[in-house]
């Protein structure tokens, strides 16, 4: 049987999680709206991947930032 | 840490968020001076308290001070800029204050309660994790039927078989009954 070739989606067809929702601020104390963009290790995913804005993803890392050194985060895992 | 513009004027006031993070193992008593006392602190610069959110005890994501476990307070204030500077020290040396964080929350900020939510996320978390060990034993139960009923199918075929089977007819018998037919002179083949 020939294997078919796997196919990634295009990352230019994503759209923006945080856009859809027309999120104008992503809060700190949100863990449950972070969460989904950080990875195993703790660390922040890549805008190729989630397939957030740049705007969204630059208040993403403030919140992320400030989430980690309140203790509700953690810096490495 | 906030931002402060020079052109700000002493009359301006602004609204900041107070977040702070003490351990759980407090006494009510110590932990009801130790907010009296960080309010004190704030409240003496001229600022407006607008709201209070206790959030209660909340496992932590590292060690903090030897401490795995704290409780949360989220305030808002509304007091002027440059008052923020000069909160900020007397803060970091308040015992019993593991952190503390100062943030300007942007125009249109609306105070939710976060404790909820989380407590909700957390409980819908646990649900779903449930309910996945429920379908995961439901496709396990209906797989065993299906085999069991596969085995009876099984079974079923093989008495079937076995009655299908006819006795061996006997080959004298046969070749007798041959050579009559043969033998028959009033048959025109």
């Amino acid at each position: 049987m020939v294997k078919k070739p796997q196919r990634r989606s295009d990352p230019r067809s994503k759209q923006c999680p945080f856009c859809e929702k027309q999120v104008a601020y992503i809060d700190y104390k949100d863990y449950p709206a972070i969460k989904p963009f950080i990875d195993y290790f703790g660390n922040i995913m890549k805008r190729y991947y989630t397939g957030v804005c740049l705007r969204h993803q630059k208040m993403l890392k403030n919140s992320t930032e400030r989430a980690r050194f309140m203790g509700m985060m953690v810096y490495r895992k | 840490m906030p931002e402060l513009h020079e052109d700000i004027t002493d009359e301006d006031t602004r609204i900041y968020e107070f977040c702070f993070l003490y351990p759980a193992t407090l006494s009510q008593k110590e932990e009801a001076d130790l907010l009296k006392e960080v309010e004190k602190t704030i409240e003496e610069t001229g600022a407006k308290q607008i709201s209070k959110d206790l959030w209660g005890k909340r496992g932590l994501a590292y060690r903090i001070k030897g401490h795995t476990e704290g409780n949360y307070v989220v305030y808002h204030y509304e007091m002027k800029p440059r008052a923020v500077i000069e909160i900020d020290t007397p803060l970091r040396i308040t015992p019993n204050v593991l952190r503390h964080i100062i943030v300007k929350p942007p125009k249109g900020y609306e105070v939710t309660n976060f404790s909820e939510g989380f407590v909700q996320w957390l409980k819908d978390r646990e649900n779903a994790v449930d309910e996945k060990k429920k379908e995961k034993e439901e496709r396990l139960a209906a797989r065993v039927a299906e085999k069991a009923k596969r085995q009876v199918k099984r079974v079923a075929a093989k008495k079937d078989e076995e009655v299908a089977e006819k006795p061996k007819a006997d080959k004298k018998q046969i070749s007798a009954e041959l050579d009559k037919l043969i033998s028959d002179d009033d048959l025109d083949i």
